[in-house]
């Protein structure tokens, strides 16, 4: 009798989870993370799947610009974007603040400026002539801040240095400094710290020489087209994270406290930076290139 | 020696030529392999190049860079990556593989004047190609590629191996082809010199067995060890089958010589106690009688001369077998002379019997000989009264002398009735005669004094036709020529 009922409700289960299925939410990932442990992406959007009542599907690409093209051609319905797209000038707007991670106790993070372990460089100015890697167009911490420290000394990144290229990744500028091939580099705090945690080897390769100011972590956003109901949702699977066990270990893993949710003006200090270089020629980026998927393929 | 030493050069001569044609073909193999996988890298690069040179995406160039360098394996032993750019044209580094020494953006500036013309060239290049060359590093195998896009140049990739490892794989080669060669060779002269050593004894044991046998001392050869079915185990057994036969002929050979001799020697007592029997029988008689009537002197008268003629006949038979003791006790050189005596000698022999005679004598009589002459007038006188006897109805008889090559040679020949052919093989045995009255001791007399005078005697004969005997003496008979008898 109880066995019969059991399979009743595993039938229940089973008919109301299945609509859910169809329609699978999609989550854009930027280079703000550290994407390299596909594993773990996976066990969070089974977890988020499990919150929201749908199937979350994270989204990969190469540069910050084709998921922010994405998430305004209503591609994507969450992103984990930088603070720096998130506060440039959209007409209208199509996003909106969801969450902002928090990291040792504060929703901030700065941005660092690394050269080799064995370089004798030992301040940004001191880099003059030299070849700088960047991380993303689009990145607070891997290009706007590095900009802004020598718009101070009124340079540009195409007087100051020999040399600088993107590599769209923190993870892979940290790399390009190891390895030698840039002499500098400006990356995101968080990431070259979740490295020293994971890949000591890598980081010790290299020496920070500069540390930024903080600025609001980068965000989490929701496209305004999706409905309140989903943004909620998945508003709560995120901030909830830290009331149970399984979300706790994802957020260990990430080496983050939680999310929580704060008002944009957390991030005005990246737009007056952006404001004030305005005046100062950017460096033309260069063309998107591909997306990649990571998590269910329908 | 000869032979495992031949065995030893031959094995090294093959194996160092099958060596050294086996680590040529690899050296020339491996360096087209490296050479097409190198070009292969260079490619690759060279195909994924355009698009970040156009971008200046020094990150993603260096890593493509770097990602096909790393298909060039890392075992030990494998050609190793000296150095992977991409250049642009005006010979500035876009990518190295080691960024550290070579930075971006910077014109490559090598110190090397080699290098610098091959920096030149490199930058000229409009196809693919493959180069050799040795630096610093030690020698090389690069790749030059040009980026291109839409068939305009936007640089060059340059890939280069070291050839050390190469070179050391075929040292390694070398040193076990070698390695192998010495050790063949050392084992093959070591098996060479067993087998072929215990060929050459054997050999020579075979030979020196062969040699006793032709030095006549059959009877000494030991047999050979019997040593394998082979082709020289099969001479063994047939040189010890030789050997043991012919010592066994030769065993009864000598029992043969010992019983003739006894023979010869029962026959002569024989011979003796017939020849003396003889006479004693009327001789006894002749004593029995003259004893029965002492007075009679007409017995004795008639007696006595057949008495003394019976003793006289006893003593001539004793005397000629003492002929040898005879012999000795007068043994002095002579001069030919004496043979001039014995045409007198004969003619009265022969006497007036119907026979002619023919004398020759050719030899000078101050030759000198190693003997008697009464010795050598008997011989003489032995053969022509033989002939004298063989010719009851008369005939011819001949005697010839000379001198030919340092010998005396003498020929007796009558046209007398021969000598059969049964009685040629007793002819010089004692006591062997075909007449009644003969002694059969005269042509054995005369066969004990030629062999004393070291000569020979040779028998020609035809039954009814005659005979011829022929004598050779050896003249001047010195030291050295007894010795080479």
């Amino acid at each position: 009798m109880i066995r019969t009922i059991l399979c009743v409700v595993a039938l229940i289960l089973a008919f109301t989870a299945a609509p859910a299925a169809e329609s699978p939410v999609r989550f854009g990932l930027t280079a703000v993370v550290v994407r390299d442990d596909l594993q773990l992406y996976d066990r969070w959007s089974s977890y988020l799947s499990k919150r929201v009542g749908r199937p979350v599907q994270f989204v990969q690409a190469r540069s910050y610009r084709e998921i922010m093209g994405l998430l305004q051609a209503g591609g994507l319905d969450f992103a984990w974007i930088c603070g720096y797209p998130f506060v440039q000038q959209r007409d209208p707007e199509t996003l909106e603040l969801l969450a902002v991670p928090v990291y040792e106790g504060a929703p901030l993070y700065r941005s660092y400026i690394i050269v080799h372990r064995d370089s004798p460089i030992s301040s940004l100015a001191e880099m003059k002539g030299r070849v700088f890697a960047f991380s993303d167009p689009d990145s607070n911490s891997g290009y706007l801040v590095p900009q802004a420290m020598l718009a101070e000394r009124g340079h540009t990144p195409q007087s100051f240095f020999r040399l600088s290229f993107f590599t769209y990744s923190h993870a892979e500028t940290i790399e390009a400094v190891a390895e030698g091939l840039a002499e500098g580099g400006a990356v995101d705090s968080y990431v070259w710290e979740y490295l020293d945690g994971n890949q000591p080897d890598l980081t010790a390769r290299t020496r920070i020489i500069a540390r930024s100011e903080t600025f609001g972590f980068p965000p989490l956003v929701a496209r305004l087209g999706i409905g309140p109901e989903l943004r909620y949702a998945m508003s709560e699977a995120l901030i909830g994270m830290t009331q149970d066990a399984e979300g706790r270990e994802l957020l260990a893993q990430f080496a983050l406290d939680g999310f929580a949710q704060y008002p944009p003006g957390l991030f005005d200090s990246i737009r007056d930076m952006a404001d004030s270089l305005r005046q100062v020629p950017l460096v033309e980026p260069p063309p998107t290139q591909t997306v990649r998927v990571i998590g269910e393929v329908e | 020696m000869k032979i495992p030493l031949a065995h030893t050069a031959m094995i090294v001569g093959v194996a160092l030529t099958i060596g050294v044609v086996v680590v040529a073909q690899a050296w020339v193999q491996f360096r087209e392999e490296l050479e097409e996988k190198v070009l292969l890298m260079g490619r690759d690069v060279a195909a994924a190049a355009p698009e970040a040179i156009l971008r200046s995406d020094y990150w993603a160039l260096y890593n493509a860079l770097r990602q096909k360098a790393s298909h060039l394996p890392a075992r030990i032993g494998e050609p190793r990556l000296q150095s992977g750019m991409v250049l642009g044209l005006d010979g500035r580094v876009l990518a190295h593989l080691d960024p550290v020494n070579h930075p971006l953006g910077l014109p490559l500036a090598p110190e090397a004047e080699t290098e610098r013309r091959l920096l030149a060239d490199a930058l000229e290049v409009l196809t693919p190609s493959v180069i050799g060359g040795g630096g610093k590093d030690g020698d090389f195998i690069e790749s030059i590629v040009p980026v291109t896009y839409n068939q305009q140049r936007l640089g060059v990739v340059r890939m280069r191996v070291s050839m050390d490892e190469l070179k050391d794989r075929i040292w390694q080669a070398g040193f076990t082809v070698l390695f192998l060669t010495l050790g063949l060779a050392m084992a093959g002269s070591l098996l060479g010199a067993v087998i072929s050593s215990r060929l050459v004894r054997r050999l020579k044991a075979l030979s020196d067995g062969m040699q006793s046998v032709g030095r006549g001392e059959a009877s000494q050869v030991r047999p050979l060890p019997a040593d394998g079915r082979d082709e020289i185990g099969q001479v063994v057994d047939r040189f010890n089958e030789m050997a043991a036969e012919l010592a066994e002929k030769k065993r009864l050979e000598e029992k043969l010589a010992i019983s003739e001799k006894l023979a010869g020697l029962g026959q002569v007592a024989a011979g003796v106690a017939h020849e003396v029997n003889n006479p004693l029988g009327g001789m006894l008689n002749c004593i029995d009688t003259l004893k029965k009537h002492p007075d009679d002197p007409a017995l004795v008268q008639r007696y006595l001369p057949l008495l003394e003629k019976g003793l006289n006949r006893i003593g001539a038979t004793v005397r000629e077998l003492l002929v040898e003791l005879h012999e000795e006790a007068t043994a002095k050189p002579c001069d030919l002379a004496c043979l001039s005596d014995l045409k007198e000698l004969v003619a009265a022999e022969i006497g007036d019997r119907r026979i002619e005679l023919r004398w020759d004598n050719q030899v000078s009589d101050e030759m000198c000989l190693g003997c008697s002459c009464p010795n050598l007038q008997q011989v003489v006188l032995n053969l022509t009264n033989n002939s004298i006897q063989a010719m009851p109805e008369g005939g011819a008889l001949a005697f010839r002398s000379s001198c030919e090559n340092r010998s005396l040679v003498m020929e007796v020949e009558d046209s007398g009735v021969g000598i059969p052919l049964e009685h040629r093989r007793h002819l010089f045995e004692p006591f062997f005669t075909s007449r009644p009255n003969g002694t059969g001791l005269g042509l054995w007399v005369t066969y004990q004094l030629v062999r004393k005078m070291h000569g020979t005697i040779q028998v020609d004969s035809e039954p009814g036709r005659g005979s011829r005997f022929r004598i050779q003496l050896p003249l001047e008979i010195d030291a050295t020529a007894e010795d080479t008898r």
